[in-house]
């Protein structure tokens, strides 16, 4: 069974197609990184799923059951745009407020629990107010963990966070995701989800473009040696000669893609009177397969034409 | 891995809902505010005009203390029966306190809405009957506060400002079936709140606009229906007239919320 399974499912806010056909498969267990430009949908699909807005059509699954369905709505945690506190609450009083709402028997113990698991015991009395953005996020993160839901919806909860506040959101992804629930986050820094995400979902103008695992994802993203020298020129010629795919990066960097070692180039290059001022063996991360994928689709990434 | 989802009954949503809205009510010092005020203006309208300047009334004002709570349904003070006239006895009196109410709920239900709460709260609730039951409920019990608060801060301004309390054509069993009929009033006015409050959700400006508007043609009938010289009837009438159009109106607010984007 899947955690959520979305087919063919549009939008449409008067003449904007938010989204267009949109199909997605996110697995119970998994943490599913949402990755794509700003206003490709992404935000959008977490709203229907979340029944706050509703889809002109297509089809919205949550464990097997219509997304409407209240059971399994109950147990859906929720982090969109803001963490939907009081301003004037403390942090306590805002959690106590949700895990009522939740009708949880034990409301004070399991807000303990979720102040504990978000770093934030010793905050409970702040006035939400006066709390930075890192605690804003990690109480919005709490405020979805009460009552054990099966599926969390995060959307860019790491935006605006600091390396601390970063690594202490991965860490409790990753103690979230072990207990077993679903996580769905949506992020334009890729390179942290890269470190949390077990499967991945690109979304380019209200269409799902590539679904993958992680796994897939390694498989997918080519190790490449790159390498600088004196005359980039003259040593692209001779590469060129011997290997077929190379390029030039931005920084005047040469890729050699053919899966050949560092060693080799440099002996070849050595042979023929070039010295290298630096090589390395790298490999595509997501950021950079996600530019590639963009690219070949002819989409504006990081403000750049492709 | 199978996910088993327990059922929420009605009950146990509606009371967690309801927990959730009475905290909410009780802590925030909205309602504090609005229940001083409610308390302080009738101190102010008596004694303000009452004040005399070199011997006359400075205002043509309240003859006696009863005036604030209303008329008897056959005289008012311009002798035309127990409806709205535009003179200071028939605007200022205890049913503008029906206008103050929506300030009060539309804050209050706007304030979900501006907070992001409501993501949180429609995210795990697909039932919204559970949200318009709860915030009439509670707007309700807030409207009667201020009600109470106002007769009660009526009887200090009557004290102070010296007005007689003696009463002509009704008794205090009266008097006490009008204010509980004017009560009972609440939930008609605070459905109509709720209608305007979930319809512009974070536009707290729009929503009491609306809210002001709808509830001026509803104003009338407050006057109509709960005369001081109410007797059981009227009560019963304001409890029935409550009770259908908070029903037929909260679903009204109801299939708003399921229709509209909550965001």
């Amino acid at each position: 069974m899947n955690a959520i399974e979305i087919r063919n499912l549009t939008k449409s806010f008067g003449s904007k197609q938010a989204l267009n056909g949109l199909n997605m498969t996110v697995p119970v267990g998994a943490i599913y990184g949402f990755i794509g430009e700003n206003g490709s949908g992404k935000s959008t699909t977490e709203k229907i799923i979340c029944g706050l807005i509703h889809p002109t059509n297509g089809d919205v699954k949550l464990f097997g059951k219509e997304y409407t369905d209240a059971d399994v709505r109950a147990k859906i945690g929720v982090l969109i745009e803001s963490p939907g506190c009081f301003r004037n609450y403390s942090v306590w009083n805002n959690l106590m407020l949700q895990a009522t709402n939740l009708g949880i028997p034990n409301a004070k113990e399991e807000v303990i629990k979720v102040l504990k698991l978000v770093r934030m015991e010793g905050a409970a009395s702040n006035k939400y107010k006066n709390c930075s953005l890192g605690m804003k996020q990690r109480i919005g993160i709490a405020m979805a963990l009460l009552g054990n839901p099966a599926l969390l919806v995060l959307d860019e909860p790491i935006n605006g966070l600091d390396a601390d506040g970063m690594r202490i959101m991965r860490e409790i992804l990753l103690d979230v995701a072990r207990n077993g629930c679903t996580v769905l986050v949506s992020s334009h820094i890729l390179g942290e989800l890269e470190k949390i995400a077990t499967h991945y979902g690109i979304v380019r103008d209200g269409k799902m473009i590539k679904e993958m695992t992680a796994k897939e994802l390694d498989e997918n993203c080519r190790t490449y040696v790159a390498l600088q020298t004196g005359n980039i020129s003259l040593t692209k010629s001779l590469l060129q000669r011997k290997y077929a795919r190379l390029e030039e990066d931005t920084e005047n960097r040469l890729r050699i893609y053919d899966g050949v070692s560092p060693e080799e180039i440099v002996t070849y290059l050595y042979q023929n009177g070039i010295l290298i001022s630096e090589i390395s063996t790298n490999k595509i991360g997501l950021e950079e397969y996600y530019i590639d994928l963009m690219n070949e689709k002819g989409a504006n990434v990081y403000g750049k034409k492709f | 891995m199978e996910k088993n989802f327990e059922t929420n009954t009605f009950a146990k949503r509606i009371i967690s809902m309801l927990k959730v809205d009475a905290r909410r009510l009780f802590t925030t010092p909205l309602f504090y505010v609005m229940a001083g005020i409610s308390l302080v203006i009738p101190i102010l309208i008596l004694v303000m005009t009452t004040m005399t300047g070199g011997g006359e009334a400075a205002t043509a004002g309240f003859d006696n203390i009863w005036q604030i709570f209303g008329s008897v349904s056959n005289t008012t003070a311009d002798g035309n029966g127990a409806t709205m006239g535009m003179d200071l006895v028939s605007m200022c009196n205890i049913d503008m306190m029906y206008f103050a109410i929506a300030v009060l709920v539309c804050i209050f239900v706007a304030d979900d809405f501006r907070s992001g709460y409501a993501k949180n709260l429609f995210t795990v609730r697909s039932k919204k009957t559970d949200y318009v039951i709860s915030k009439t409920v509670i707007g309700f019990i807030g409207g009667a506060t201020m009600l109470i608060t106002f007769v009660i801060g009526a009887l200090l301004g009557g004290k102070i400002a010296g007005l007689p309390f003696t009463m002509e054509a009704f008794n205090a069993g009266n008097f006490i079936c009008s204010i509980l009929s004017k009560i009972f009033l609440v939930p008609i006015f605070v459905s109509i709140y709720v209608i305007a409050s979930v319809t512009c959700k974070e536009k707290l400006w729009l929503s009491l606009l609306v809210s002001f508007g709808v509830g001026m043609f509803l104003f009338n009938i407050a006057p109509m229906v709960s005369p001081l010289d109410s007797g059981i009837l009227n009560i019963i009438l304001c409890i029935a007239g409550g009770a259908m159009f908070a029903v037929g109106l909260g679903a009204i607010s109801n299939l708003i919320l399921k229709k509209t984007n909550l965001v």
